[in-house]
């Protein structure tokens, strides 16, 4: 337990030294990394810990989003109280998005959370465009903060407290029965606990996370719009920084988002167009094959390797 | 004595299959009963109907005088029943310790985040299987089918149950560790636990038993004590014909 805080608390210290020693560019670049690996960690907490994919999770990003947006763009709502309302809002949405996992897993279930997605995409632009903006979303939303810097500070803030938090949770019994419904759900019940119960607080937590990082990204942008909200690359950007940097781990996905984020970042000059994506994926793809279970476990073996193997019971990472 | 676990003329049909056909049997608080009979006769099926993983067309189960049909799986676990299966199904990438963990969970989400896991609790659970300390660290893709059996049993008796429904224990065992499973059974059978328990070994069931149900076809063929039960006409005709 000791070493692994020791670790984000060196973490936390590097990165908070980070702007003194590199250009607001990279900072920008830092901040989107920081919000993947919000949504990374909030996708990880349901679909990497109990093994229900979810494809939709823009649906609750997008909630989050939306809420804050309209509450404080139309309604002119502070952000103090648009935010938390947002949160709230995308936890009823999580219920939502909780209710098909009762009865189907699988594909089944992955394919439904895609509908869920696809059908906010259209009710945003058919339903109360006057609110939403329609297809061409809103702009001029209030920032919280201006600057490269401030909104680095509060981005990585954000993206270490829901780390941090979400790490220690999965460390406790109930972090152990959630892997446990991934690898058998019957036997989960088998030994007397209430799987549905269980399942249900995954979803609200991993709900809460998507609308805390949701609302708060809409505030960095100033401005929403559907088509790259719903998008279903959103979605594989998602997934492959949990997948490479190791799932069911929250550390992994930070990890994987900053990976994913600099690739596309470095690939970017090199190819403007969304070829892009297709050597991203290749990348991501042997990676995967190379170490299935992702950075995480890369950067454990070469400890392994360098320091000799640990003695004694310790828990999983 | 007051009965334990009463099932009454409960019916389970699969589609066609019929698999249990209007049983009805008993087990007394403290008792310990064979289920016997040939291969697809219904033994799991009935374990999965107390269990509540299937639900039975008609009939009624009782726990401790109380109807638990309606209860989910958990539900009845937490009221006292517990199951291991024919087929061991541990939790693949946790090693023996945490298999045995979620076996001793509360069902509270509270607690779980809050109190931690008791080590000192899982050992002796793991020991009284009689697995070694060194096992504990263990996956289950390391571990023999005896093992695993223990396994089952392990996270089984984590949960505590009054009564446990012990599915073919024996199967795929050595000697030796079916000698250790009947130790143990012997062992909890003395504290006052009562079970069911399913088994094609017969004699290594007889001294672990004060009363034997054989069935085919989902139905009761012969009740009583085991000698009574393996002497009986239509139940040497149904083993033979099998
Ligand atoms: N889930 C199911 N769906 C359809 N049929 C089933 C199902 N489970 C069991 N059956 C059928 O019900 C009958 C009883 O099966 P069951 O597994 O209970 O027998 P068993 O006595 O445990 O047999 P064995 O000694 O081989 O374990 C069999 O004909 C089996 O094919
Ligand atoms: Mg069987």
């Amino acid at each position: 337990m000791a070493r692994p805080l020791l670790g984000w608390a060196i973490f936390a210290v590097a990165m908070l030294l980070l702007p003194q020693f590199v250009s607001n560019g990279t900072l920008r670049i830092i901040i989107f990394a920081n919000f993947l690996a919000i949504f990374a960690m909030s996708w990880d907490f349901i679909s990497g810990k109990t093994g229900y994919i979810s494809f939709g999770h823009p649906f609750l990003i997008g909630i989050g989003a939306y809420t804050s947006a309209i509450l404080s763009y139309r309604f002119g709502m502070p952000v103090s109280l648009s935010i938390p309302l947002a949160v709230l809002a995308t936890m009823v949405g999580g219920t939502l998005f909780f209710l098909p996992a009762l009865r189907i897993k699988g594909t089944y279930f992955a394919l439904v959370t895609l509908a869920f997605m696809e059908l906010m995409y259209q009710l945003v632009q058919v339903i109360r465009p006057d609110l939403t903006g329609g297809t061409r979303g809103i702009s001029g939303i209030k920032t919280i903060l201006s600057g490269a810097a401030p909104n680095f500070y509060l981005s990585f803030g954000l993206m270490f407290a829901i780390g941090l938090a979400l790490w220690l949770l999965s460390r406790t019994r109930l972090g152990t029965a959630l892997d446990a419904i991934s690898m058998n759900e019957e036997a989960v019940s088998g030994s007397g606990l209430n799987t549905t119960r269980l399942k249900l607080f995954a979803f609200m937590v991993s709900a809460l996370v998507a609308g805390l990082g949701g609302a708060f990204y809409v505030h960095y942008l100033g401005s929403i719009a559907p088509r790259a909200l719903f998008d279903i690359n959103f979605v594989f950007t998602i997934i492959v920084s949990v997948l490479i940097g190791g799932s069911a781990t929250i550390i992994g996905p930070i990890m994987g988002a900053f990976f994913m984020t600099f690739l596309l970042e470095y690939l970017r000059p090199l190819l403007p167009g969304s070829e892009r994506y297709l050597v991203y994926g290749m990348i991501a793809l042997v990676l995967y094959v190379y170490q299935p279970k992702g950075i995480m476990q890369i950067l454990k073996n070469l400890s392994l390797r360098t320091r000799g193997p640990q003695t004694g019971r310790s828990g999983n990472v | 004595m007051s009965s334990l676990l009463v099932l009454d003329k409960v019916v389970k049909r699969f589609g066609g299959i019929v698999a249990t056909n209007g049983l009805s049997f008993h087990v007394d608080r403290g008792e310990s009963l064979a289920l016997i009979g040939p291969n697809g006769a219904g033994k799991t099926t009935i374990f999965s109907l107390i269990m509540g993983e299937h639900r039975q067309n008609s009939g009624t189960i009782k726990l401790n005088g109380e109807e638990i049909s309606h209860l989910p799986t958990h539900k009845r676990i937490q009221k006292g029943v517990a199951r291991t299966y024919q087929v061991p199904r541990p939790f693949s990438e946790m090693d023996v310790a945490g298999n045995i963990r979620v076996g001793m969970m509360p069902d509270n989400l509270w607690k779980m985040i809050t109190q931690s896991a008791d080590p000192d609790a899982e050992l002796t659970i793991a020991r009284s299987v009689g697995f070694r300390d060194e096992d504990l660290l263990r996956k289950p893709s390391e571990l023999s089918m005896g093992d695993l059996r223990k396994l089952e049993l392990a996270r089984t008796l984590a949960a505590k149950p009054e009564i446990m429904l012990l599915d073919e224990v024996f199967a795929g065992l050595t000697v030796g560790e079916i000698e250790q499973i009947s130790d143990l059974l012997a062992q909890k059978r003395k504290e006052g636990l009562t079970y069911i328990i399913v088994s094609h070994d017969l004699r290594a069931l007889e001294p672990l038993v004060d009363r034997a149900v054989a069935m085919t076809f989902g139905r009761a063929i012969a009740e009583g004590s085991f000698i009574e039960v393996m002497d009986d006409e239509a139940v040497r005709s149904a083993y033979l014909g099998q």
